[in-house]
Parts: structure tokens; sequence; C-alpha cells
């Protein structure tokens, strides 16, 4: 039989890839309305209330890509799962992600890109996590005897395996926010960076209370109406304080950093809760866009992903980004003044200031990214405009698909409003555990 | 000239500790011989077991690759060098020793396919400000060339044999941690079971108190282990690792710990975040 041969170049031409809508549920705190909603349950949520959204009932989109970071074994094929409950048609396929905390926003670059070089025409890209319904594994050792026992073919195979098994052996194991390597909690580890930048609770809290005035008058304008479908009784992120206030948020203990011999500045109030919530983004091409009449939002122009050793002190567990941002713009012949909206996922308060501290600091800038001097200054009045995850909850996968669905939705409105051909631009930027950090640069359509 | 003494296999640390423990009692009798014994033992043919070397692996936490972690060639080879110290010629008791350093050079790649020669020697004894140190060396070789060299550096406490010291040491300031170390309870247990190193003091709270310590101790080996398997791959395939035991640390415990670049080396630390005091120092330096 002959081999087929090839059409076309085999370099395809790349076009633009365009978010066309988002939809999430709101967040929740960890044991709240949520409590018994699993993964797969949420992530079906935001996925139908997005096909609700769009009129995608039974519709094949062309891939669907989500993930969970605290996922259960049995939810290898969680996305696949989610779609097969969903409202879209059974025919659209799936696949999971997991990249710690950017997870959602690379289930956006990776569609984007298959997307851009003309392999999908849609796709839904989306995150979910609970920490209320976590797994909980059994310890290694009883789970290798446990194993040992399944393979067992005697008795005494059997007796053998059985005998390893320990009392202490059936304490279960839940998971933290422990690195693996180091064994310090993400809290830990960024208040080490916390104390190297000299950053004070001040400065943390005036992120927080920021965060929460902003999300509290996007939703009270109206701003999520088309973005978020409630779910389970909450109509807004049950972590939201309007009325939150640098006096109360003063008051807080300290919960990082208690170890170390510079004050504890880290609290509840300026670091992002445990929490609970999925959520997604609509994609496509233009050509998709306008045959099922749907407005793109922005476009997805690049991306750069990082990664530190924090394992060996060379850098903050969370600082990535400060190496990943610089990298993204010089590729794409940027400066921080070309941006119009810059989006730092706020994991901790202290972790937007120190980002920023390095990203102003002549030294950092010289000996850690190779530049003459300093990379540059942040106007505030940019950053994280409608709240971030301070006010919002941060569930760990679904916060880079609720960053995405937020940032578009602004830039079109700005460019709409703006009424110029003049370019309007978002940096996103997220980190994650592992040291790793994801960075996107959106434009408006 | 130097007497060679060749054992059919790397004897068991179990029988070798009731022997020292033996001999220690005798030493209280009357006094020992005061100078080493000029003798080698070596032990031909030894072989590393894939099951062993994987559970060490674990405890430790090291990749599970074919390459034989440095302190793993140590469990291996060192009870060779204690073979010799139960010696009745070895001028210092076995039961009461303290492990105070201990330094190893990688030269090459150890694999769990390789055959292993072992050659253990005791060398300089000197005094200490608190007693006699002694150097036990074990060299481990793969087709005739040495990969492997082990220093330990032994004291005991309270013995003066002769000479004097004039020793100081830099007070230990905590740095910034980049890590932190959980030990359980069952540490010392469970290091005893990868490396054979049963010594009471190491095992229970119960046992541990009979020679002094309020709770069972971690084994030097273990914590200079993890502090190796932090640094990672980055060591190489040939290094210098390095370690000064200081403070015992009692099980269970935290250590907060350093391991961190030192210009082309690893330096690493471990403490206390309490009091401050360390319990090991140390340095992982490749070899070009």
């Amino acid at each position: 039989m002959a081999r087929p041969t090839p059409t076309q170049a085999v370099t395809p031409s790349v076009r633009k890839a365009y978010v066309l809508g988002g939809n999430r549920i709101p967040f929740a705190r960890a044991g709240g309305p949520y409590v018994r909603a699993s993964n797969q349950d949420m992530l079906t949520a935001a996925i139908d209330g997005l096909v609700a959204r769009y009129g995608l009932q039974g519709e094949r989109i062309g891939e669907v890509a989500a993930g969970a970071v605290l996922k259960h074994s049995k939810d290898f094929n969680l996305t696949r799962e989610a779609v097969l409950g969903s409202a879209l048609s059974a025919e659209t396929p799936a696949y999971d992600v997991q990249q710690a905390c950017a997870t959602g926003l690379e289930t956006v670059v990776s569609l984007s890109n298959k997307i851009r070089l003309g392999q999908l025409e849609s796709a839904i890209a989306g995150g979910v996590d609970s920490t209320s319904d976590a797994p909980i594994a059994v310890s290694n050792r009883l789970r290798r005897a446990l194993l040992d026992l399944s393979r067992a073919r005697s008795v005494g195979q059997k007796l053998a395996a059985v005998a390893k098994i320990r009392p202490k052996d059936l304490a279960p194991s839940a998971p933290n926010t422990g690195e693996p390597r180091t064994h310090l909690s993400m809290g830990e580890h960024q208040a080490l960076t916390t104390a190297q930048w000299g950053i004070t609770q001040e400065a943390q809290d005036e992120v927080a209370l920021a965060s929460h005035q902003k999300l509290a008058a996007a939703y009270d304008s109206g701003f999520f109406d088309d973005l978020v479908t409630p779910f389970r009784g909450l109509t807004r992120d049950a972590n939201l304080r309007a009325d939150s206030s640098l006096e109360k948020l003063a008051k807080l203990k300290p919960a990082f950093g208690l170890g170390l011999d510079t004050p504890a500045t880290m609290t509840a109030g300026n670091s992002t809760p445990l929490s609970d919530g999925a959520s997604t983004v609509l994609l496509g091409s233009q050509e998709w866009a306008d045959a099922h009449d749907l407005v793109p939002l922005a476009s997805l122009v690049d991306a750069e992903a990082g990664a530190v050793d924090f394992v060996h002190g060379d850098d903050g567990l969370l600082m990535a980004p400060a190496f990943a941002v610089p990298r993204l713009l010089a590729r794409n012949g940027l400066t921080l003044a070309d941006l119009d909206y810059i989006e730092i996922h706020e994991a901790f308060a202290a972790t937007v200031l120190t980002t920023l501290a390095a990203w102003e600091s002549e030294e950092f800038g010289r000996t850690r990214l190779g530049l003459e001097g300093a990379f540059g200054s942040v106007d505030r009045t940019k950053l994280n405009v409608h709240g971030s995850s301070l006010a919002a909850g941060h569930p760990f996968a679904a916060t880079g698909g609720r960053i995405i669905a937020t940032i578009s939705k602004e830039l079109h409105r700005r460019k709409a409003e703006s009424g110029s051909d003049k370019p309007v631009r978002a940096l996103v930027s997220v980190c994650a555990a592992g040291g790793l950090g994801l960075t996107a640069i959106l434009e408006a359509a | 000239m130097t007497t060679t003494v060749v054992l059919p296999s790397v004897p068991a640390l179990g029988g070798l500790f009731a022997r020292g423990a033996g001999l220690s009692l005798q030493r209280r009798v009357r006094s020992g011989p005061t100078t080493l014994p000029d003798v080698e033992y070596v032990v031909r043919g030894v072989r590393a077991d894939a099951s062993h070397l994987t559970a060490y692996q674990h405890l430790l936490g090291e990749s599970a690759s074919d390459r034989l972690p440095a302190g793993f060639v140590h469990v291996l080879a060192f009870p060779v060098a204690t073979a010799l110290m139960v010696r009745s010629d070895f001028p210092l008791a076995l039961v009461g020793l303290v492990h105070v350093a201990n330094r190893v050079t990688q030269l090459r790649p150890v694999l769990l396919s390789d055959v292993l020669d072992v050659r253990a020697s005791a060398a300089d004894l000197r005094p200490h400000r608190s007693g006699t140190q002694v150097d036990l060396v074990t060299e481990v070789s793969v087709d005739g060339t040495l990969a492997w060299r082990g220093v330990s550096t032994y004291l005991a406490r309270g013995v003066f044999l002769a000479g004097s010291v004039d020793e100081t040491s830099d007070p230990f300031v905590p740095p910034t941690p980049t890590g932190r170390w959980k030990l359980a309870g069952d540490t010392g247990r469970r290091y005893a079971a990868v490396s054979g190193d049963r010594n009471p003091i190491h095992l229970t709270a119960l046992t541990a108190k009979a020679f002094g310590f309020p709770r069972a101790i971690a084994h030097g080996m273990y914590t200079a282990s993890r502090a190796l398997a932090d640094v990672g791959a980055a060591r190489g395939d040939a290094f210098d690792w390095s370690v000064e035991f200081v403070k015992p640390v009692l099980l269970p415990g935290t250590v907060t710990v350093r391991i961190a670049h030192d210009g082309d080396a690893f330096a690493f630390a471990g403490w206390d975040a309490r009091s401050g005091k360390p319990h090991l120092t140390g340095s992982v330096t490749p070899l070009s």
C-alpha cells in the first residue's frame, strides 16, 4: 500500500486564537457551600454555565482541557468525565493538565496554540479545585503492603505482606501545601522571600484591601454578570469582604514566617484562603467565532514559563514570574510601559510586592536578570484592576481561567471604548508550587 | 609492615557491636594499647542488592537510579572498618566512640552492577580538646581503580593519650533556611534497617537513655546523606562531601536546614530553630 503524501508544506501557518468568553462558579471558602461538591461536579457546572451562556448545547467543541491540583486518582480523566456529564456533545475530546497553580493558564496557552496552528477551531480551557473534597491517601507503607498483598499468591506470601503493616501505617496522609523537597509550606517559603525584600505588613494589607474593594466594585457594577453563574446558593465569591479596612486587616495575627528573626508580616488577611471553585474559558478562531455569532474579546499573543531553584536558596519559591516576564516582554519587543493591564496572581499580597520589588531593584536587574539596570516599575493603577485572588479566593487550578476571562472582557471593553486602533495589552502572571511560573500577553480584539 | 586481613565477606555490624561491647568492658579493667595497629582489612567482590538500594534511596530522598549514592557506599563498606575497630589491639573502645566528622571523595560513579573491593585502615590517632580522635579510612575500588574514599573521624571522649590541642571553632550563626526535616520517632529504626547500624542510641528512647541520651538520636550519616540528597544531581559524578556532626538530633525532632549554592560548591547546615544551635555543617564540592 502506498504511503499517503503530505499535500502541503509541513510548516503550518499561524493565525490568531481568541478568547470568546468565560464562565465560572463563584469561589467558595473551604468547608463552605461546596463542601460536598467534587471537582467533577464543579467543573461540569462551570462548563454547563458556559454552554448555556454561549448556546453550545450539543456542540462538538474541538477540545476541552482542564485540570485540578488536588486530584483523586479515580479522576484520571477528570475533564473528559466532566464533558460527558455536560450539555456538550459527547463527541467532544478532552484532556487533563496539571501544572500546580499554573494549570488553568496552561490550558489556555496550550489550547490557544493548537488553534493558532490550525489543529483546532474551538476549545474550552478550564480548571477546578476543591480543598473541601481533597483526596486522602493511605500511607506509603500501607499502600506498599496492600500492593504486595494483591500480588501475593500463597497464604505465606499473603501473611508476610499483612505482617508488614504497623498500626501507625493506618493513619491517612492528607495533602498539604508543603513543598516535597523542602518540607516548608508555601506560606513559609513566601515569608522568607517577604523578609528578604523587606515587605511590611502595611504594604501587604494595602494590596489585600485594594483587591477586596476592586472585586466588590466589579460585582456592584455588574461586570461579572456574564462571567459568573451562581452555584449552590453562592452568587459572589464567598471570601469577598467589601467592608474590609486597613484597621481590621492590621489586627490580624501573623500566620507565616513566625520562625524567622525578622518581623512576621503575613496574616490570613493578606494571604489567599483555601478555596473551592471552577472556571472555564471559551477559545476559538475568527472563523469559528463568526460562525457562532460570537465576538472575540482578546487574543493570546505569547506565553513564557519560568522556574527558579528555590531548593538551593537561589530565589524565592514564588519568584519565577519575576524572571519569565522580562524574557516574555523582550521577545515581543515590549516594556512594562507598553502594557495597559497587569494581572499578577495574588497567592499572597507579598508575592505581588516581592515581584514588583525585584523588578524595581537595580541589583536584581543586573545580577539576576542580566539587564543593565532595574527591569522597571508597574503603574499600580494598571494592577489587578478588578481584584484578584486575595478577594476572590484561589481554587488552585481555577485561578488561571478566572484571570483570563476577567481581563479579556476588560481588554475588549477598553478597546471598544477607546475607538482607536492602538493595541490594548495585558500581562498575566501566575506563580506556582515547585518554583514554577507561567506568564502570558493578551491583546484586545 | 602492614598486615592485610582478608575477610570472606562484609561482616554484620550487630556481631561487631557485641564484640566491641565486650572489649569495652575489658578496657575498664585494664588500659589498652596507645598506638594504632598497622593493619588493613580487605573484602573483595562486594555487590549491592537492588531492593536494599531502593529502600535506602527512598528513605534518604534520592532518586532510585542505578548509581549508588555516596552514603550507600558508606553503608556497604564501613562495616569492614568496624571490624578493624573491634580488634583487641585497637586503642579506643568502640562503645562510647562518637562520630564527629565524615569526609567522602567520590571519584567516579559506582553502579549497582559494579563489583566492589573494600579496603579499610585506621590513621591519625591524635589528641582533641575533649579526648582522642582517630580516622577510619575506607576505600572502594572497581576493577582495581579507586572510585570512593571515605574518612570517618571518631572521638573517644575523656581518653587522653598524648599531646596537646589548640582548637577554636567559629560560633554558628543560623543562616536563612531553605527547608526543614521533620524527623519522626522511628527515623533511627528506619535508617538502622537500611544501614545495619543498630546502635541502641538510635533505636528507642529507653535504649538511648542507657547511654546517657534523653531520647533516641538520629544517625549522623542519615542527616549527612539527607543533605547530600537535597543537593541532588548538581553534585555531579565526582565530588567531595564533608560533614561535621556538632550536636545530636533528638528523635522525634525538627531540623531547620540550609542547603545552598556556595560558589561552585554547595554548603549545608542543619540546626535547631529554637536554640539556634547547629546539628551539622558541611559541604558538597564537585570535582572538575
